[in-house]
C-alpha cells in the first residue's frame, strides 16, 4: 500500500477542514503496522482511506498496484471485499445471522450464492472458538469471543490487508493479550496487518508504528 | 440468498409490526378484489336480465318528450300509421319489419275468480319467426283465438298449453286459448314476453277496433346490416320535415348501459383502491423503521464489501415477502367477501365463479404487490445509498 501526498478536505460552512495533509507512507506485505495519534490528530481518516471507503481529495492511494482515485463505488467495494479485512472496536456481527453464517457472509458476497460452512468452521477453529458455539447468536458470545469471530470474518476471504480499528479497545487487558497473540500469529503466516490504536502497550505488537498528528505523520 | 434470509428474519423478528403492515394489504386487497367480484356480478346480472338481442331496432311514435318509451303500449292516440309502416319496411330491406300492437288488459286464467292485468300483443304470425320466439310447450301456430303466453306469466297463473283466458271485464274481449308458452327472455327492448300475452294481428285490431295503426315497429337485422345505420336510414326517412318517430337502438342502449355498470365497478373499485394506498403508506412506514434501526449494520455491510444493489435488494425482498403474503392472503379472503357482498347485496352467488372473478382477484393480488414494492423502493434505495462512513459512526 503506499500513500503519495495525500490530503482529505472536508468542505464546512465555517471554511474547509484539512483532516489529514501532505501524508506519505508505503507499507509492504508482511508488515505489522500501528498507527498512533491523539483523537481529531485524522487516524479515522486514514483508516476510512487505506480501507478505500473514502477516497483522497489530494494525491494518490495505490493498493496491490490499483490506484483507487477514480475507481468507481462498486470497484472500491469489490477491492473491500476481496482484498481488505476489517476488525472493528466493538465487533460489529450482524445480529440477524449465527456465527458461521457472520463468518461466511464476505465468501457469500463474493461468490453470489450459498457456500459451504465447513470453511468458515475452518477458520473460526484457526482463530480458536470454541465449536459449541459455531451455530450460536453473536449476542450469546462474551466480547473476546466476538471479536474472534470478527476476526474470522476479515479473513475468510485472504485479504491482503488486515484494518483494525482499535481492536482490543472494548475487551479487558486479557482477553486483549490473547486477541493480539492471534493477529500476531496471523502476521507471522504473512497477513498484512495495519492497526489503529492509542495503547502503547497493544502498539506494541507491531514492528513499526506510523504516529499522526494534526493530519501529518511526525517523525 | 443470505439477503433473501436476512429479510425472512427481520420479519420474523418484527412479527407484530409485519403482520399488521399485512393486515393492511390484506384489507386493501379484499376492498379492490370484493368490490371488483361486486361489480361483475351486478354486470352479469344485469345483462343475464336483459333479453341479449343485439340485432333489434325499435321505432316508436315520438310523444314529444325524451326518454324510453315502454313496449307496454302508448294509451294515447300516437301511433304509427300503416303507410309510415311500408315506408320503414321498405327503406330497412333486407331486415324485416314487424309491426306490434299494444295494450294491457285484465284477464281470467281458467276458473280463476281473481283478475290479473297484463301486457298483450298483437303481432302477425308470420313473424313469430323473426321474433326468435322459443318456446318451452306448444308450438308458434297461432289460430285466430290462440295466444302465446311468457313463461313466467304461465308459471305464475299456472297456464298450460290448451289453458283458456278469459280477456277484458266479465270476458268482454272474447277468450283466447294458449296454445304455446315462450321461453324465459329476460326483459326486452323489443317486445318483452315474460309477463305478456301475444295474439295474433287479427285478433287483435278485431278486438281493440284500432285499425292499421301501431304502437311500435320492430326492426330485425340482417346480419350484413349494422343496427346504428338502419336508426340512422329509418330517421332520415321518418323525421324529415316533423319528428314523428323515435328511434332505439339495441345495440348501442345494450353497450351503454354495460358501459354504465362498468363505470360503476370502476368506481367501487378505486373506492377500494383508497384503502390500498393507506396499506402503502403503512409498508412504507415500517420499511422506514427497519432502514433506521438498521443504518449501523448497513455501514458494516458496505464496509466489508456489500454492493448498493445488495442491500436495496435486501430491503425489496422484505416489502416483497409482506406485499405477497398479504396480497395472497387477501386473495383468498376476497374470495369468500365477494361471496358475502353478492349473498348479502344481490342475493345470488351464482355469478361469482367466474373469469371475471377471477381477473378481478388477480388485479387486487397484483396491485397489492406493486403497492408493496412501490413503497418499499424508496426506503431501499434509500438504505443502499447511506454513507458508509456515516452508517458505521451512527448508534
Amino acid at each position: 500500500m503506499l500513500f503519495s501526498d495525500v490530503a482529505k478536505v472536508y468542505p464546512l460552512p465555517a471554511g474547509d477542514v484539512r483532516a489529514l495533509d501532505g501524508v506519505s507512507f508505503r507499507v509492504d506485505r508482511g508488515e505489522f503496522i500501528s498507527i498512533m495519534g491523539p483523537s481529531g490528530s485524522g487516524k479515522s481518516t486514514l483508516l476510512n482511506l487505506m480501507g478505500c471507503l473514502d477516497t483522497p481529495t489530494e494525491g494518490d492511494i495505490w493498493i496491490s498496484g490499483t490506484r483507487i482515485r477514480d475507481m468507481s463505488d462498486t470497484e472500491l467495494t469489490t477491492l473491500r471485499r476481496d482484498r481488505i479485512g476489517f476488525i472493528f472496536q466493538y465487533f460489529n456481527l450482524f445480529p440477524l445471522l449465527n456465527i458461521i453464517e457472520n463468518v461466511t457472509f464476505p465468501m457469500m458476497l463474493k461468490s453470489g450464492r450459498d457456500v459451504d460452512p465447513e470453511r468458515g468452521k475452518e477458520v473460526l477453529r484457526a482463530v480458536q472458538l470454541d465449536e459449541k458455539l459455531f451455530t450460536h447468536t453473536p449476542t450469546e458470545l462474551s466480547g473476546g469471543q466476538q471479536q474472534r469471530v470478527a476476526i474470522a470474518r476479515a479473513l475468510i476471504n485472504n485479504p491482503d490487508i488486515l484494518l483494525c480499528d482499535e481492536p482490543t479497545g472494548n475487551l479487558d487487558s486479557k482477553t486483549g493479550a490473547g486477541i493480539m497473540e492471534l493477529m500476531t500469529e496471523l502476521n507471522r503466516n504473512g497477513t498484512t496487518v495495519i492497526m489503529v490504536t492509542h495503547d502503547q502497550n497493544i502498539a506494541n505488537y507491531s514492528r513499526r508504528t506510523i504516529r499522526i498528528s494534526d493530519g501529518r505523520i511526525v517523525p | 440468498m443470505i439477503f433473501w434470509e436476512i429479510a425472512k428474519r427481520n420479519i420474523r423478528l418484527h412479527f407484530l409490526r409485519s403482520t399488521l403492515a399485512m393486515l393492511g394489504i390484506v384489507i386493501g386487497v379484499v376492498a379492490i378484489a370484493s368490490m371488483g367480484i361486486l361489480g361483475n356480478s351486478m354486470v352479469s346480472m344485469v345483462s343475464d336480465s336483459l333479453s341479449s338481442v343485439g340485432d333489434s331496432v325499435i321505432v316508436y311514435p315520438y310523444t314529444g318528450g325524451g326518454g324510453f318509451h315502454g313496449g307496454g303500449g302508448s294509451s294515447d292516440n300516437l301511433k304509427i300509421t300503416d303507410q309510415q309502416f311500408q315506408q320503414i319496411k321498405r327503406v330497412v330491406a333486407p331486415g324485416i319489419a314487424i309491426p306490434v300492437h299494444s295494450t294491457s288488459e285484465r284477464m281470467k286464467v281458467g276458473v280463476s275468480k281473481d283478475y290479473i292485468v297484463a301486457s298483450v300483443y298483437g303481432i302477425d304470425p308470420q313473424y313469430l319467426k323473426d321474433l326468435n320466439f322459443e318456446l318451452t310447450a306448444g308450438s308458434l301456430n297461432n289460430a285466430n283465438s290462440g295466444c302465446l303466453v311468457g313463461s313466467a306469466f304461465a308459471k305464475d297463473n299456472n297456464i298450460k298449453v290448451g289453458s283458456r283466458i278469459s280477456m277484458g271485464t266479465d270476458g268482454s274481449k272474447g277468450t283466447l286459448r294458449v296454445t304455446g308458452i315462450i321461453k324465459e327472455r329476460g326483459m326486452s327492448f323489443d317486445i318483452s314476453t315474460d309477463n305478456a300475452v301475444i295474439a295474433t294481428q287479427d285478433w287483435f285490431e278485431g278486438t281493440y277496433n284500432t285499425g292499421k295503426y301501431y304502437d311500435e315497429i320492430v326492426v330485425k337485422v340482417k346480419r350484413d346490416q349494422d343496427t346504428a345505420n338502419v336508426k340512422t336510414i329509418i330517421e332520415k326517412q321518418m323525421n324529415k320535415r316533423d319528428k314523428v318517430v323515435m328511434v332505439i337502438d339495441s345495440k348501442a342502449t345494450l353497450a351503454s348501459i354495460y358501459e354504465t355498470f362498468g363505470s360503476i365497478t370502476a368506481f367501487v373499485t378505486a373506492i377500494g383502491g383508497i384503502s390500498m394506498i393507506v396499506a402503502g403508506v403503512s409498508i412504507f412506514n415500517i420499511m422506514m423503521m427497519s432502514v433506521n434501526e438498521r443504518i449501523k449494520e448497513i455501514g458494516i455491510m458496505r464496509s466489508i464489501g456489500t454492493q448498493k444493489k445488495e442491500v436495496m435488494s435486501m430491503f425489496v425482498y422484505e416489502a416483497a415477502i409482506i406485499g405477497v403474503i398479504g396480497s395472497v392472503v387477501g386473495g383468498i379472503l376476497s374470495l369468500l367477501a365477494g361471496y358475502a357482498i353478492s349473498a348479502l347485496m344481490l342475493q345470488s352467488t351464482k355469478y361469482l365463479w367466474t373469469l371475471s372473478t377471477v381477473s378481478s382477484i388477480a388485479v387486487g393480488v397484483g396491485f397489492g404487490i406493486v403497492v408493496c414494492l412501490a413503497c418499499g423502493i424508496y426506503p431501499a434505495w434509500q438504505a443502499a445509498n447511506l454513507n458508509p462512513i456515516d452508517a458505521l459512526r451512527h448508534e
